[in-house]
């Protein structure tokens, strides 16, 4: 699309008056929809936390009653003692939530919505209605989980990996009847707005960067956003495969995923034939990819941050964007490492093993290109910043873990036990939601046009890392151990008497860490309507976001879009006044700023630069 | 009529060795004790619901002689329309409980007496006691406690909260009136970062110290392949380590050292190719060396092989588990999921010749030395078996075969004596989520020398007895 069809398109939306109804709900801009995405992810996020709590408090003080759960959550704590199946219920839509709906939503669908056209150079998305339609598709999937929690017999309950036969038999376990039919109507509908945001995601960045924005001189953070979108696009398809076929087995008696189960136990009919494990091998060609859904966007987000920071260019920008590529590629071919006990051949959980620990390679590169480009840096420690060198080091942590976890021989201990919970919690989980945080407190002001308290972000940053670490760093000591993740109470094991005190310990550290959210929650909305007004680049920061005025319309710069012509990276370039230069500034040494075009062809922009 | 007779003598062992002692009333709840927890504890428990209701005070709701109707057959009640059996139904999910036709009118009491017991006993019940000291003995004290704690953290969260806030705004305030800012986040979050780093590699320490004795890696492992394992484990933690260490002092250092200070200015150093090159080379020379010794550990680990080896199913449902051993052809009789029902709880085709001499337990002996191949079925949903002090899991998954061999090495006796607590006993637990009462689905595991399991297994019932003889007759 050539610039002059988006500035008609951008002249027809100033003529006609935006009624709240369009302009807030209904909103085609992507940075309302973007506002809509973080704000449904952190009530979604807060909803999640706050049933962490309920079963942490369950785990470290199994013996006592909470009067208050009954007012909570009704029968379901029936005299103040957490009902066993729905503690079940309780981590399911727990890790269904955090996963699916903060942390892919509220992460992904929030900065690839906000960033994308702001970085490229595009007024908005290639299909703005589809844009919204991924929003509102997301709202009605929120909706329908939330609304699983009321209904008889209480939501999922089989974990949020849902195995059937658990998952698909009624009779064997509450959760199982329409709770369960309700989650994957909710995991459908998710699906549908997760393909609807990918597609416009990858057609924007290929199609509609500006003039001079070559693929080699993209922010990290759109690499990473068009990697995300790249695997949404192809792994969540075979979820939605995977769920139907799910549907299937629970409401028309089919037997896919069942076999050698007796009718009275099956609703009926005798199911035989089928296979569990096909539904873990389609879960997890979804599931594994996910993992680097989630991880992809808050590196990109952690690159973009550092360097703006560190006043630095982001070391090996290209070693970088390789290693995006490659995390990506091989992504899709480690699932089987969630599997090594299910009976697998033991040659197919070499491949698998092979591939999961050749992913520590390109990690380790991110890692230390991190470290490099803070070396000899200038570092402005910002909250945004201080969440993202939170990142690097729970990316550190949880990764170092990921290293037992792949070896398929270590995995036959360690699998299912609290040694996986404490690595993704620290890899995926915390990782993530300190690069959600970066990009919250880094682009706040492109947000909402308002500063956030710094005061307040070093505070939350402070006890959320120190709970964080303190939560899940004991726990790998629980998993070698032997004791099993999803378990109610460890009270029907001696052995395991002499971890009461460190769960107790971790209950507390994950109350303060969620007193720590309410810090933020309370900055986060209060800064909405009462913050000081944002400058323009308030971080002095080279992307082209910053060149947008701090008002928000739809169509993103008045008048022409700004040109590009250096990459994101020109900090503290010698010779320069101030210490950092934007895209959109004129390169002296350069004349012709297609002349050195590489990597994939910037269409439409072309046949402008042949004209020139 | 023999065989299914036989059956339930196999189902109900413990039922039928007590059966003898029922003139002796002062035992009857000791007796119902034993019984309870043979039989009732996969669904009940005396105060938590788990699959089943709560039983306390089941007495006090319950007549006698409904509740003895109702556990030898819950559905003929519930299909003959009591209005009390319906309603016990639908409050449970409609989960059929297990008819135990099998206990007589005895023995059922016995068990209402042991129930009766423990809901009139202090609240600290035996299964839970020691796992909170806290908990103290009397059922009030301890409300008022609980009561006093929640009021204490809510209070404490509040306060915190508007502590914070006054703090932010007195702050806010004086750097108005200074006219910059009162605390210098870049110094403060250098020093900060400095602090945590220092207290955190301590803390990660003393972790290792601490905690690092209470994992199964102290005693070291009870299993053959378990040496190569623990060797793998430790290379790993070596090498991974050393990494963990390095990188978080360079992340937590740089950021001290390099925060900005209005004075310097950044480097502009965008890359270096040789340096790059260097780390990515290292990190996949030592991936490589940890993928080979992975797949060589991972190899030996999975392709155990001897025809010596003994037979043994381990058979998982909700929510426990039965071993069945082979006897002493070596041989398991088939099995058919569809005989799975009351009186054949394992589906074992009695037809099979292999069959007769078949021994069903509710624990798991083994002898040391002497290698087993454990084959795993299950009834319902997918369960786990995980013994942790041998480096052993395997999935059990309905419909599909799945097989574990290993040779245990340490006997119950000598471990006891390595740790230095005689109550220890070996543990199989469930380790995939599979219902309410996933968490106590467990089986003890017992390794035996030589001479203690002949004992041990001479002692047990095979399936088929007078069957045996015959067969080994014909075999010859």
């Amino acid at each position: 699309m050539s610039d002059h069809n988006i500035d008609n398109h951008h002249e027809e939306h100033e003529h006609h008056k935006d009624s709240f109804l369009s302009k807030y709900v209904f909103s085609m801009d992507h940075k309302m929809i973007a506002r809509q995405f973080l704000i449904t992810g952190i009530i979604m996020g807060t909803i999640g936390m706050l049933m962490s709590m309920i079963f942490r408090l369950q785990l470290a003080y199994p013996d006592m009653t909470f009067p208050f759960l009954e007012g909570i959550i009704g029968h379901w704590g029936k005299d103040g003692k957490l009902d066993p199946n729905f503690y079940l219920a309780l981590i399911t839509i727990h890790g269904t939530i955090m996963v699916f709906y903060v942390l892919t939503a509220g992460l992904s669908g929030t900065f690839s919505n906000l960033l994308i056209p702001l970085q490229v150079g595009a007024r908005d998305m290639a299909s703005p209605f589809m844009n919204m339609l991924s929003y509102w598709f997301f709202f009605a999937s929120s909706c329908v989980l939330l609304f699983s929690l009321f209904v008889d017999g209480g939501p999922a309950s089989a974990g949020w990996t849902v195995y059937p036969p658990l998952s698909a038999l009624p009779k064997a376990i509450p959760g199982s009847g329409t709770g369960m039919t309700l989650w994957l109507v909710a995991m459908i509908l998710f699906i549908a707005s997760a393909l609807l945001g990918g597609i416009n995601y990858i057609a924007t960045i290929l199609n509609m960067r500006t003039k001079g924005m070559k693929m080699t001189r993209l922010p990290l953070t759109i690499w990473a956003f068009l990697v995300t979108a790249i695997l949404g696009l192809l792994s969540f398809p075979v979820l939605l495969g995977g769920s139907l076929l799910l549907v299937f087995d629970r409401s028309f008696g089919t037997s896919f995923y069942l076999s050698e189960i007796v009718a009275e136990f099956a609703g009926g009919i005798e199911r035989t034939g089928g296979s569990p494990i096909l539904f873990q091998h389609l879960f997890w060609f979804l599931g594994h990819p996910e993992v680097y859904i989630i991880l992809l966007p808050a590196l990109g987000i952690t690159s973009e941050v550092i360097a703006t920071n560190a006043r630095k260019p982001i070391f090996g920008y290209r070693a970088m964007i390789g290693s995006i590529l490659a995390i990506g590629v091989l992504s899709f071919i480690v699932w089987g490492h969630h599997m090594f006990i299910t009976g697998m051949n033991p040659f197919l959980g070499s491949v698998f093993m092979l591939g999961t620990l050749i992913i520590a390679v390109p990690s380790a590169v991110k890692t230390f290109n991190y470290l490099a480009t803070l070396w000899q840096g200038n570092l402005k420690l910002t909250p945004a910043m201080m969440f993202a060198i939170g990142l690097v080091s729970f990316f550190i942590s949880g990764g170092l873990t990921g290293i037992y976890l792949g070896n398929a021989a270590l995995d036959i201990n360690l699998h299912d036990t609290y040694f996986v919970v404490a690595h993704f919690h620290l890899v995926m989980g915390s990782a993530a939601i300190f690069g959600m945080m970066a990009g919250i407190y880094h682009w706040y002001p492109k947000l909402f046009g308002r500063m956030m308290n710094e005061t307040a972000g070093h505070i939350h940053f402070w006890l959320t890392i120190i709970s964080a670490y303190c939560v899940f760093f004991p726990m790998h000591f629980l998993g070698l151990a032997g004791v099993p993740r999803r378990y109610y109470a460890n009270t029907a094991y001696d052995q395991f008497d002499v971890f009461v005190d460190m769960n107790q310990f971790i209950t507390i550290a994950a109350l303060l860490g969620g007193l720590a959210q309410l810090i933020f929650l309370v900055n986060f909305f209060y800064n909405i309507f009462k913050g000081k007004r944002s400058p323009q680049n308030p971080w002095d920061s080279n992307t082209l976001e910053w060149t947008a005025p701090v008002e928000h319309f739809h169509g993103n710069w008045i008048g022409e879009i700004p040109h590009v012509y250096r990459w994101a990276y020109d900090y503290s370039k010698p010779g320069a006044e101030q210490d950092f230069i934007p895209q959109n500034v004129p390169d002296e040494g350069q004349t012709d700023c297609m002349e050195e075009a590489v990597g994939l062809p910037a269409i439409g922009n072309h046949a402008a630069s042949a004209e020139a | 009529m023999k065989i299914r007779n036989l059956f339930l003598k196999i189902t109900f062992l413990v039922t039928v060795l007590f059966s003898f002692n029922q003139s002796l009333s002062a035992q009857t709840v000791e007796e119902g004790k034993t019984l309870f927890n043979a039989n009732c504890t996969a669904c009940h428990a005396i105060k938590d619901k788990v699959v089943g209701p709560a039983l306390k005070d089941v007495d006090k709701r319950r007549k006698e002689a409904w509740l003895i109707k109702w556990i030898k057959n819950s559905q003929a009640m519930v299909k003959s329309g009591d209005p009390e059996a319906i309603q016990v139904y639908k409050e449970n999910n409609e989960s059929i409980m297990t008819s135990f036709e099998s206990l007589t009118d005895t023995q059922i009491k016995s068990i209402l007496a042991y129930v009766k017991a423990e809901s009139e006993a202090p609240a600290a019940v035996p299964q839970t006691a020691g796992t909170s000291p806290a908990a103290g003995n009397n059922a009030a004290a301890n409300n008022n406690q609980e009561t006093n704690i929640n009021w204490m953290l809510m209070i404490i969260g509040i306060l915190l909260i508007v502590i914070i806030s006054q703090v932010f705004k007195i702050l806010s305030k004086i750097g108005e009136i200074q006219g910059k800012p009162v605390v210098n986040w870049n110094k403060t979050n250098g020093l900060l970062m400095m602090a945590f780093l220092i207290i955190g590699l301590i803390a990660t320490v003393w972790e290792f110290v601490v905690h690092g004795p209470l994992t199964v890696f102290e005693a070291g492992p009870a299993s053959e392949h378990g040496v190569e394992y623990d060797n793998m484990f430790m290379i790993t933690l070596v090498l991974t380590g050393i990494v963990f260490v390095i990188t978080q002092v360079l992340l937590f250092w740089y950021g001290f050292k390099y925060k900005a200070d209005g004075k310097r200015k950044a480097l502009y150093y965008p890359d270096n190719h040789k340096i790059e090159l260097l780390w990515t080379i290292i990190p996949a020379i030592v991936l490589t060396v940890l993928v080979v010794r992975g797949l060589i550990t991972w190899t030996h680990m999975t392709s155990h092989n001897d025809p010596k080896a003994r037979k043994i199913e381990l058979f998982a449902y909700q929510f426990g588990w039965n071993a069945r051993y082979a006897g002493t052809d070596n041989k398991l009789g088939a099995h058919n999921f569809r005989q799975v029902g009351v009186m054949n709880a394992l589906g074992i085709d009695t037809n099979d010749v292999n069959a007769y001499d078949d021994v069903v337990t509710n624990e798991l002996h083994l002898e040391v030395n002497q290698p087993v191949d454990l084959a795993f079925r299950a009834k319902d949903v997918i369960h786990s078996a995980l013994l942790p002090h041998f480096r052993v899991q395997m999935n059990v998954v309905p419909g599909l075969p799945t097989k574990f061999s290993f040779t245990p090495t340490v006997t119950t006796a000598e471990m006891r004596t390595k740790m230095n607590k005689p109550g220890f006993d070996y543990i199989l637990l469930c380790n995939k989520i599979c219902g309410g009462a996933h968490y106590r689905m467990k089986m003890k595991v017992v390794i035996d020398t030589k001479e203690e399991y002949q004992k041990w297994i001479n002692s047990q019932n095979v399936l088929v007895a007078n069957k045996v003889k015959n067969k080994t007759v014909a075999l010859k």
